[in-house]
């Protein structure tokens, strides 16, 4: 008897975290087949497009350059602090934003802003019963609340790093004019030494992959809401945790998978 | 647009000044203050020791393509912590910490406003800010300083990992210049940024979670607009200390 006990009480987690992988994988495969079934759900889309990316870009952009400066000046002051010289800043400035900061940075934030906004309704909807509403009425509640959030989101994912990318370097080029004395035309010409066209490339697909995860992980959590106020909180913030630690793997992956692709 | 900043920016100080108010005037209960920190603390420990792990790492990364030209790879540990610790750690650390102690507080308040838990705890006479806004809020400025702390302290062995993977130095050779070029105003400035942080975090997210209305749609606007907020005054802070931070230098050193 003592040994069931024993062998139920070690059981019990393994069970547990072998079905949430399961329905957190048929979620994703769900979502990924039911975006190629027609009709399509364009205006929808759309709605979720402009309110991922359009509405997240200004905010994103502002934090993301910011970043970007304050590792700048900090990496010029230390290096200045060392060996009296700062004239590999900019262009390492550059390799450090397409490469890691521009795709990750822009994903994390995201993340707290869309994944925590998309956790907490879908939450809501649930604890309310809207969601067993919808399957009254015969409608698939990942194909009507899913489907778009998952396509926006891939598509806003690449959209907003390519131009969270744009901008940050011009603001890095600015600010090794203004802080640190290097013309816009020597920050060019480090750039072309360290980047390469394949650097955005590889940029663009990271944002893709980070995209592509945020709202799965949050109609996942959403999911699973259990009631009261306290699981929307539990739910958004499960959510905001498991997409921000999934981005930081995938992103240790896809950099080691790109590393041999130079 | 430009009113409707400012109007959000005086509600949110009023309500400061309602929670200091309401920290003064009553008896503070210890219990459902340590109750919120350990509930915080819990939740977010992995995800700020991750997020410190990962800003040292990038960090690390960053100096040794630098110093590496230079042959000066032994001054890697001391360059990169000291770079962590001053600015970069605290901003990138804030940014996951907002995303996630942020969303869960205003989505919970959120969802007590909306489904009038909070007009009943005042039906019931007793005052909403002093029950459930002040425990949370105290409990969030403690716990968040300590998290962004131990996100700091975990910076050094993410940039200590990197160091000996990547930049392929021994790690005694990484952590002996870390006392030299790592200063107490580095760590102090660190520390002041955190505490700032935390209490940028804890006033918005409670206000933001308070001020819910409209539904579930509501609770979703509300994170939302949390993560935006915090995000956004979070960078305003950070700019705010450094510069209060050169004056004080200036006025004590004179540099």
């Amino acid at each position: 008897m003592i040994f069931e006990a024993q062998a139920a009480r070690i059981g019990r987690p393994i069970e547990e975290s072998y079905r949430a992988t399961r329905e957190f994988v048929s979620l994703f495969a769900q979502a990924i087949i039911q975006s190629f079934v027609p009709p399509y759900r364009v205006k929808d889309i759309f709605k979720q497009l402009s309110f991922m990316a359009a509405e997240s870009a200004p905010v994103v952009i502002f934090c993301l350059c910011f970043a970007a400066v304050v590792t700048i000046i900090e990496s010029s002051f230390h290096m200045k602090l060392i060996i009296q010289n700062d004239s590999l800043v900019p262009g390492f400035a550059a390799l450090l934003i397409i490469r890691e900061l521009g795709a990750v940075v822009t994903a994390l934030l995201v993340t707290s802003r869309v994944g925590a906004g998309i956790a907490a309704e879908v939450g809501s909807m649930q604890i309310t019963e809207q969601i067993d509403a919808l399957k009254m009425l015969g409608i698939n509640p990942v194909r009507f609340l899913v489907v778009p959030r998952f396509v926006a989101s891939l598509l806003g994912g690449v959209l907003l790093t390519i131009i969270a990318n744009c901008v940050c370097l011009y603001v890095a080029m600015l600010v090794s004019e203004v802080k640190l004395g290097y013309t816009p035309g020597s920050f060019i010409m480090a750039m072309r030494a360290f980047v390469h066209f394949k650097d955005m490339f590889f940029a663009t697909i990271k944002g893709a992959c980070f995209g592509a995860v945020i709202p799965i992980f949050s109609c996942y959590f959403g999911f699973r809401c259990k009631s009261g106020a306290e699981g929307v909180g539990l739910a958004t913030t499960n959510s905001v945790v498991a997409t921000s630690v999934a981005i930081i793997i995938i992103d240790f992956v896809l950099s080691w998978v790109f590393s041999y692709l130079y | 647009m430009i009113g409707a900043i400012f109007s959000e920016v005086g509600l949110t100080v009023l309500f400061l000044r309602d929670i200091v108010r309401t920290a003064v005037r009553n008896p503070i209960n210890g219990h459902l203050i340590a109750e919120q920190i350990v509930k915080v603390t819990q939740q977010s420990f992995a995800t700020t020791a991750l997020a410190g792990f990962f800003v040292g790492a990038i960090l690390t990364v960053q100096f040794t393509l630098q110093v590496k030209q230079f042959g000066a790879l032994g001054y890697l540990g001391g360059l990169a912590t000291s770079g962590t610790i001053r600015e970069v750690g605290p901003l990138l650390i804030a940014f996951m910490l907002s995303g996630k102690v942020g969303a869960f507080t205003s989505a919970e308040l959120g969802t007590m406003r909306v489904t009038e838990q909070i007009d009943a705890i005042r039906c019931l006479g007793a005052n909403p800010l002093l029950e459930i806004i002040l425990p949370r809020f105290i409990g969030i400025v403690i716990s968040s300083f300590f998290l962004l702390a131990i996100g700091l302290f975990m910076s050094i062995f993410g940039g200590l990992l990197m160091g000996v993977l990547f930049s392929g130095i021994n790690p005694d050779e990484y952590l002996r210049h870390i006392p030299t070029i790592v200063s107490l105003v580095s760590i102090a400035s660190g520390l002041i940024k955190c505490f700032v942080f935390a209490l940028v975090l804890a006033t918005i997210c409670t206000y933001k979670g308070y001020a819910t209305t409209g539904g579930a749609k509501g609770v979703g606007r509300a994170v939302v607009s949390t993560a935006v907020a915090t995000m956004v005054c979070i960078v305003i802070a950070d700019w705010f200390t450094s510069f209060i931070g050169d004056v004080v230098m200036f006025l004590f050193i004179g540099d």
